[in-house]
């Protein structure tokens, strides 16, 4: 048991790697301007440089949160592999789009602007819009693809590392 | 008046934020702004495509006058517009980071009314990948955007109308009047989600920026003649030197004509080796250590990949790749093809090793700084390349498209690498080693120089060995110490120089054929490497003459294109270019210096 969490855990240090480096492709390519790590990052700082670093440690540490909850499912399902990892992972990519950042992120973020926003006093992020698209059309099948290789990850190494 | 849709080239003045700069016409048109960087694709390209390029207007909506400077001590451009209704003005900047959340780039347009009551107008259409896209317009709640891929701009605006889309341009009418203040900001990104910046934080910036380049300008270290001129060239560079690496371009545009309707149209937006001496001597005599050093540091990363061999220019990323290729682009009044990239890069040229000693020579001497052990082995490899290379023939300073000759200035300059990395040696900066090679082979190319590209005939050395025509780039003999102070061969080049090529104030670089059809302006570099050489060879009156002319040529805020049309005035090619602010830099020194040494001891360069 505590193993499968374990080879979770490490498979999700691994998976953010992974998920990470195909989004900065993404953006380097011009698919999108979607960019999580900056996102998380200026909900805490408004210092460009800081907001990298933080957004990244946060990126990273929701991605090893995440792998718990993988591997919670695969606990749960008594079923567990590459596959299944990559079924959950395109789960994960819908809800990240419909509710986690196009919805709550906004809320808890001060510098993302909603219908609510009405004072000119601080400079506004650009809100993601629904399936995030404000970032660029492509932008949903990039979090897809990213999160299904996360939970591919993820789901490999509970097989192989449990 | 536009010309078919394009201002004269006089008729701009850049601003920037030393990542990229942007091209304001006197009507307060911006035609020209790559985003985000100085090599990245214009976003507004008006300037090369006056119907695909790209624009973004702000003026009054009434027939006007327009007058214009910079902010004192600052790159913030004011322009005033009259009007029957009033009077406006309008302070144009590209606005630097402060430490709050800001967009990855900034264009702040500040406009006041000073008097009446003024109808007024502004227009952005923009246009990604050079015209190639209008991308996609749209709205994040009451702000208009433009998307394209990764990138995207904002257009903000408060108390300037109400903005709409039509067209693929969003602009809006407004009225303002005495005593009030409007804002039109353009905020740009790549690849991350845009920042709409609040009106209090881009006047906040803006007030940084002015403050910023009033420091900066106000600790030059420069107190000899034509101070003004001096230290707007030295704002003017500092614009176009790339913060993030410390490359420098040779200027902020490509393929503004050096013939209207001609094929000579080249990309600028590179950093060239040749340029480097010049910019490291004016940075360190002008006090801006951080800068030479920087620079100086970036040329080092640069050439790591290529050396001991030296690429002509490189990207401002220190890359080495510049591909040339042609876009599809009406160009400024026609002149085709429009390119990107720069072909020159695969030329060989031999002259760039000695610019590139010189460099190192000059960082080293005149920054009081030790080369490192690393430094010195590359100085020691180049001088061992250039013992191997220096009798083959290149394409010289010109990067003439012809035939490959055996260029004097090439030969000289080839000169100038050992005699450099001798002094270095001497210095122990540099491995000594091979030194006694270097000296015989210096004295081979001295023997080289003055017996097969001196002309009894024409009593001056000339363009090319067996040559008979003379070329401007024989001026940089006595600047770069070449025969020693007052050599009577050098002197007397100068002279051919001055009567085979001066018009005026102007001189060409060469009149003879250079393998590409068409003509091309004055080079205004090689007018004032002339007033440098006349002062150096002690004829200072006829230098401070000549300078004080063509100062007289600025445009209204005191900058130069590459060239100028000797009849008209008309300025041609890439705008504004660091060579002639560079040149009239080192000219303004020299002249300076040789009214001070008439009155003290003479100070002399390095020579053969």
């Amino acid at each position: 048991m505590i193993e499968l969490y374990r080879a979770a855990i490490a498979g999700g240090l691994l998976g953010t790697v992974v998920m990470t480096t195909i989004l900065r492709a993404a953006s380097e390519l011009g698919l999108t301007r979607m960019d999580l790590p900056f996102l998380l990052g200026t909900a805490v700082t408004d210092n460009r440089r800081r907001a990298r670093i933080y957004g990244h440690l946060a990126h990273f540490a929701l991605g090893l949160l995440f792998a718990v909850g993988y591997a919670f499912v695969f606990d749960a399902t008594g079923r567990a592999g590459w596959a299944i990892g990559m079924g959950i992972g395109a789960v994960h990519a819908s809800f990240v789009a419909t509710t986690l950042v196009n919805v709550i992120l906004p809320i808890i973020h001060s510098r993302i602007g909603t219908p609510e926003t009405g004072a000119d006093e601080v400079a506004l992020l650009e809100a993601p819009g629904f399936m995030m698209l404000n970032y660029g059309r492509s932008t949903f099948l990039v979090t897809l693809l990213g999160h299904m290789a996360y939970g591919a990850t993820v789901g490999w190494a509970c097989v192989n590392m449990s | 008046m536009r010309h078919g849709g394009y201002r004269p080239l006089r008729d701009y003045a850049i601003i920037g934020d030393g990542r990229t700069a942007a091209l304001v016409a006197s009507d307060g048109t911006i035609d020209w702004l790559c985003l985000p960087n100085f090599d990245s694709p214009s976003v507004f390209g008006a300037v090369l495509d006056t119907n695909r390029g790209g624009a973004f207007s702000l003026q009054p909506s009434v027939p006007f006058t327009s007058s214009r400077r910079y902010l004192p001590g600052s790159n913030l451009l004011e322009t005033t517009f009259t009007t029957d209704h009033g009077r406006v003005r309008l302070v144009d900047a590209i606005t630097l980071p402060d430490a709050s959340l800001a967009p990855l780039r900034e264009l702040a347009r500040v406009v006041d009314g000073v008097e009446g009551s003024v109808p007024m107008e502004w227009s952005a259409s923009p246009r990604f990948a050079y015209g190639a896209s209008s991308g996609t317009p749209g709205w994040r709640g009451h702000v208009p955007v433009a998307t394209c891929g990764a990138d995207a701009v904002a257009l903000m605006s408060w108390d300037a109308g109400s903005p709409s889309w039509r067209d693929g341009a969003v602009g809006a009418s407004w009225t303002i009047e005495k005593g009030r203040r409007s804002i039109v900001a353009l905020a740009a990104t790549r690849g991350e989600p845009m920042i709409f910046p609040a009106r209090s934080a881009i006047e906040s910036r803006l007030a940084s920026t002015e403050r910023f380049w009033n420091g900066w300008s106000s600790t030059r270290t420069y107190d000899g003649p034509w101070r003004d001129e001096v230290v707007r060239s030295a704002l003017a560079l500092k614009l176009m030197i790339f913060a993030p690496t410390g490359a420098s371009v040779a200027a902020p545009t490509t393929s503004l004509p050096e013939e209207i309707g001609g094929i000579r149209n080249w990309d600028y937006r590179f950093c060239w080796i040749r340029d480097s001496a010049f910019m490291i001597d004016a940075l360190l005599r002008l006090g801006c250590r951080a800068e030479a050093q920087a620079l100086f540091w970036w040329f080092m990363q640069a050439t790591a990949l290529t050396t001991p061999r030296l690429q002509v220019l490189y990207r401002l990323d220190g890359s080495p790749d510049a591909a040339e290729r042609i876009l599809p682009l009406d160009g400024y009044r026609g002149s085709r093809p429009v390119r990107i990239g720069n072909g020159a890069v695969a030329q060989y040229q031999l002259d760039l090793y000695g610019d590139l000693l010189e460099t190192i020579w000059l960082y080293a001497k005149g920054g009081e700084h030790r080369l490192d052990g690393d430094t010195g082995t590359r100085v020691a490899e180049m001088a061992d390349h250039v013992c191997s290379i220096w009798r083959q023939p290149d394409a010289g300073i010109w990067e003439v498209r012809d035939e490959p000759r055996h260029f004097t200035h090439s030969k000289v300059m080839c000169w100038v690498a050992l005699d450099r990395a001798i002094r270095l040696a001497e210095e122990d900066d540099v491995p000594r080693a091979h030194v006694s090679r270097w000296k015989r082979e210096a004295a081979a190319i001295v023997e080289f120089v003055e017996s097969q590209c001196w002309s009894e005939a024409r009593q001056s050395f000339v363009q090319y060995a067996g040559g008979n025509t003379v070329d401007a780039s024989l001026l940089m003999l006595s600047l770069m110490g070449y025969g020693g102070e007052r050599n009577s061969r050098v002197l007397a080049t100068v002279d051919a120089v001055a009567r085979d090529l001066q018009r005026g104030p102007f001189v060409y670089r060469y009149l003879n054929d250079d393998g590409l059809p068409g003509s091309e302006g004055c080079f205004l570099n090689c007018s004032f490497w002339l007033a440098g050489a006349l002062a150096r060879a002690g004829k200072v009156a006829d230098a401070h003459a000549l300078m004080t002319d063509l100062l007289s040529r600025a445009n209204d805020v005191g900058l130069y294109a590459e060239e100028i049309e000797p009849e008209t005035g008309a300025f041609l090619g890439n705008f504004p270019q660091a060579l002639v602010h560079l040149s009239l830099i080192d000219a303004a020194l020299a002249i300076g210096e040789a009214e001070q040494a008439s009155q003290g001891p003479k100070k002399g360069k390095a020579s053969a």
